[in-house]
């Protein structure tokens, strides 16, 4: 069973944040371990793996990068895995770039024009998605995904780097 | 997770860090992503008269490991001819660091680094004796 099914969700891009926790608590609920407290072994063990699929699903929808990677992987659209490497020359000059001058900046006020302009790529990016997906444009959704990837780590990277200028080290 | 002493020396003092002119003639460069962990690592290769690298640069944003892999490259390409430098295997710049296996995968882009370099040199010069004819 794919995560929105689980969650029962249509499988789609846009999902609402309270929609997709009210489908998730209300199925935690159901195979809570307090429910199975006294039940027969193989009852409580297929409430843990329920409540671990669910945990999963919910973890994996939430996040609007992973779920646009899931949601695509459902239609058969294939990204490199760990350790396969890509060597397209647009997409890593950008992350290279964007890197670069994340690791040049000094004050916050930099990291967070860098963070904003970033953001506002992966909301146009994610719109973008929408019509390559109903089009089942597998290369252009692919090269989107990637650039996604890139854009969410270049957001980790940001954040943590606000970290370090926001409280040097000693 | 302990790592080796070589791999801690290259992380932190990591030799060759720099650019070298993508745009020469005598350059070639190599410029590989790993989407899966977010790493984009570029590897440049100058390669003299006598068809020696006389000089290798990178910039690795990644994890140390991937940092490490990179740095250690541009250090053994150095002097060697490019089939040589071809032949550099991730397996060798993994046991010589003594990568941890769930850091495999960064001795594997090093690795793709330095062929994409060769690979753009060779295009080059492929690129320079058609229009010298």
């Amino acid at each position: 069973m794919d995560h929105f099914a689980r969650l029962g969700l249509p499988a789609a891009l846009d999902l609402e944040l309270a929609q997709l926790d009210r489908a998730y608590f209300a199925r935690q609920r159901l195979w809570h371990p307090d429910r199975f407290v006294g039940r027969p072994a193989e009852e409580r063990a297929r409430a843990s793996i329920e409540a671990a699929a669910l945990n999963d699903a919910y973890r994996t929808l939430k996040d609007p990068v992973d779920r646009a990677v899931y949601l695509a992987t459902l239609k058969g659209v294939e990204l490199p895995g760990d350790g396969k490497t890509i060597d397209d020359p647009d997409l890593l000059m950008e992350a290279m770039e964007a890197r670069e001058a994340l690791h040049e900046a000094t004050t916050v006020d930099e990291v967070e024009v860098l963070a904003g302009r970033a953001r506002k790529d992966v909301e146009a990016a994610l719109g973008g998605l929408a019509s390559l997906l109903l089009q089942d444009d597998k290369p252009a959704i692919r090269k989107t995904l990637l650039r996604l990837r890139y854009l969410d780590k270049f957001a980790e990277e940001a954040r943590a780097r606000r970290m370090n200028i926001q409280r040097p080290r000693p | 997770m302990a790592y080796s002493e070589k791999l801690i020396d290259h992380y932190e003092n990591p030799r060759n860090i720099g650019s070298l002119d993508k745009n020469s003639e005598d350059v070639g460069t190599g410029l590989v992503g790993a989407p899966a962990c977010g790493d984009v690592m570029k590897l440049q290769i100058r390669v003299g008269a006598d068809g020696l690298i006389e000089d290798a640069k990178f910039k690795t944003f990644g994890c140390g490991s991937a940092i490490a892999s990179s740095s250690l490259v541009t250090e053994w390409v150095k002097g060697k001819t490019i089939d040589e430098a071809e032949s550099i295997k991730n397996t060798d710049i993994a046991r010589h660091l003594a990568l941890p296996p769930v850091k495999i995968h960064c001795s594997v882009l090093a690795e793709d680094a330095i062929k994409a370099a060769i690979a753009d040199y060779r295009a080059k010069t492929a690129r320079k004796d058609e229009t010298a004819e």
